[in-house]
């Protein structure tokens, strides 16, 4: 009656970091509720790897499908995998978590909540903790008496630390045909450059804007990201330009990130670009203008010429982790 | 071939919002727009309909009755006719009911493709496209930097972690869109001149066929507690220092917080 399912999403063979993250969650929550963590598994080595989830805290493991079939594919699987009464499914809050946590809504009529940055079993109840009306509010929501569940509870990245031990998750595996929502098909695949860091696991972003002004702007906070051990993200400006890859994009439209530190060069800071980085744990902005919006919301605010900063930035950290 | 464009109107970004005392969004005190996002739904839509592929751009929303105004600047831009599914049972409504609304509606008016934009401004959930698609028992077509319709298929260009993929279903499905669609236009002063003419009808809850015990109140779920976030550090400030010495500021800054 009080078991915590997690969509758990598998990339190249192995759980993609919101997998873990959730994992985590779950066995924390379920912990709260007197339940089981279970894993929904799906993706390319789902079935191999579904096991393996185990090590962060997952008790069972049922496998929807694996292969890279788009995520919305694997719904009915994942809605005859759930049942009426337990507590809550926590799905990530990407593209594809928000479609499979979508078609559970749809299918089986289950209140939804999110995107949260905290989830919690309190009273009895499931509570959701979200940042709404542009961070200036933070509301706490539950079902209303009577709703059927499970809970839907899409997660931001980050909200969960990974805790890695060592169990092993019990696998089920589940039949479906399908349905109307198995119709949908990849006909074409297209890679374009190599693999975009993946900007959900980076601890340290170096994003850039407009204010870069091109692709060899770009190739200087490579350089400091390199220096740092981080990723390159960039404002939506950037990716419009064609400087950076849209997979780089980090707000509204893009990304949602919680890094440890989020550095922003020549980014201005609008709400669009804010929803995809606010939670970061340490922001540090450079830009020219000093009455830009991310002025008003970086921990540390640097008002200069980025071009002159970052090369020294770079060359400074450098040396101090040489040392 | 018909294409019906759900939109919603939201609060505009730079709007003054408050919640109501029993926690919901106070929409009246607030200036309205189309959601931004639900802009490029309705330009793919035009797009589609100029290139001849498709003879019918229509628009639902669900929403109190200003939300009229939403689809009247929606059919400045284009389109033929609108249609607010509009009922005193449907304030507070979450993405649950919205969705079960939607379906309702779009099963009457039955298009081939139920397109809607990848988020909305103020519940940014992205819930709705997937729970339509689910009550409808139809295909979703999610996240599109482009929507193409062509003998019965539709196909959508969806970003992947290096590049994109084409994936097709076949029709009718519900498709969402990104802002990478192309700008959505302007209305022309001719466009929001022809946009009152154009037809806008009003649906209650019975005229979808919904009765207004089957949605548990509008909402399975409910704010408990609205509060103002943590108390943040005030911002620090480095201005005009020479750029070396920025920069050892700023490494001194990662060092202490053992970001280095």
């Amino acid at each position: 009656m009080s078991d915590v399912f997690f969509l758990a999403e598998f990339v190249g063979g192995a759980p993609a970091r919101s997998a873990q993250e959730l994992a985590t969650g779950a066995a924390a929550l379920a912990k709260q509720s007197g339940g089981s963590a279970v894993g929904l598994a799906y993706g390319e080595g789902a079935a191999e790897g579904a096991a393996g989830l185990g090590a962060w805290g997952a008790a069972r493991a049922v496998v929807l499908g694996d292969s890279n079939a788009p995520a919305i594919t694997h719904a009915a699987a994942a809605a005859s995998a759930v049942r009426d009464g337990e507590l809550a499914l926590l799905a990530p809050a990407t593209p594809n978590g928000r479609d499979l946590a979508a078609a559970m809504v749809g299918l089986l009529g289950v209140p939804a909540f999110g995107p949260v940055r905290a989830v919690r079993f309190e009273d009895g109840r499931l509570r959701a903790e979200a940042s709404t009306l542009q961070g200036t509010s933070v509301t706490i929501s539950e079902p209303v008496d009577g709703a059927p569940s499970p809970a839907v509870v899409l997660v931001l990245a980050g909200t969960f630390t990974p805790e890695e031990g060592s169990g092993t998750s019990a696998v089920e595996s589940v039949e479906t045909d399908g349905g109307p929502l198995a119709a949908e098909h990849v006909t074409e695949s297209h890679a374009e450059g190599k693999a975009a860091v993946n900007l959900e696991e980076a601890q340290v972003i170096v994003a850039g804007g407009r204010g870069v002004g091109s692709a060899e702007g770009f190739a200087q906070l490579q350089q400091l990201a390199d220096a740092l051990g981080g990723a390159v993200g960039a404002s939506r400006a950037a990716a419009d330009a064609g400087w950076v890859p849209y997979q780089l994009q980090i707000g509204q439209t893009g990304k949602v990130v919680k890094p440890a530190l989020y550095l922003a060069a020549g980014i201005s800071g609008a709400i669009q670009h804010r929803v995809g980085m606010q939670t970061a744990e340490n922001v540090v902005a450079i830009n020219k203008d000093p009455d830009a919006p991310i002025g008003e919301f970086a921990d540390l605010f640097v008002v200069g010429d980025l071009f002159a900063i970052i090369p020294k930035l770079t060359e400074e950290i450098r040396r101090r982790k040489g040392a | 071939m018909k294409i019906v464009v759900c939109v919603k109107q939201v609060p505009a970004t730079t709007a003054e919002k408050r919640y109501t005392p029993d926690f919901r969004l106070d929409r009246a005190s607030a200036e309205s727009v189309i959601n931004p996002l639900d802009e490029y739904a309705i330009e793919q839509a035009l797009r589609l309909q100029e290139a001849g592929t498709v003879e019918s751009v229509a628009y639902l929303s669900m929403g109190p009755e200003q939300a009229a105004e939403a689809l009247r600047r929606a059919l400045a831009m284009g389109g033929d006719e609108a249609y607010l599914v509009t009922d005193d049972g449907l304030a507070g409504a979450d993405a649950w009911a919205t969705a079960r609304v939607l379906a309702a509606a779009l099963d009457k008016l039955a298009p081939d493709v139920a397109l809607m934009g990848m988020a909305s401004d103020d519940a940014k959930g992205s819930l709705v496209p997937g729970a339509v698609a689910a009550l409808r028992g139809l295909p979703l077509l999610s996240y599109g930097s482009e929507l193409r319709l062509e003998d019965s298929v539709a196909r959508i260009r969806r970003l992947n972690a290096t590049g994109y993929d084409i994936i097709e279903a076949a029709l009718p499905v519900v498709a969402s869109v990104t802002d990478q669609v192309g700008e959505p236009r302007y209305a022309s002063l001719k466009g929001i001149m022809a946009a009152k003419r154009k037809p806008l009808e009003n649906w209650t809850l019975a005229d979808v066929g919904i009765g207004a015990d089957e949605l548990h109140g509008a909402a399975l779920t409910r704010v408990v507690e609205v509060r103002p976030p943590e108390a943040k550090a005030p911002t620090e400030r480095i201005e005009n220092l020479p750029a070396e010495e920025a920069a050892t500021r700023i490494a001194d800054w990662l060092g202490a917080r053992k970001l280095i």
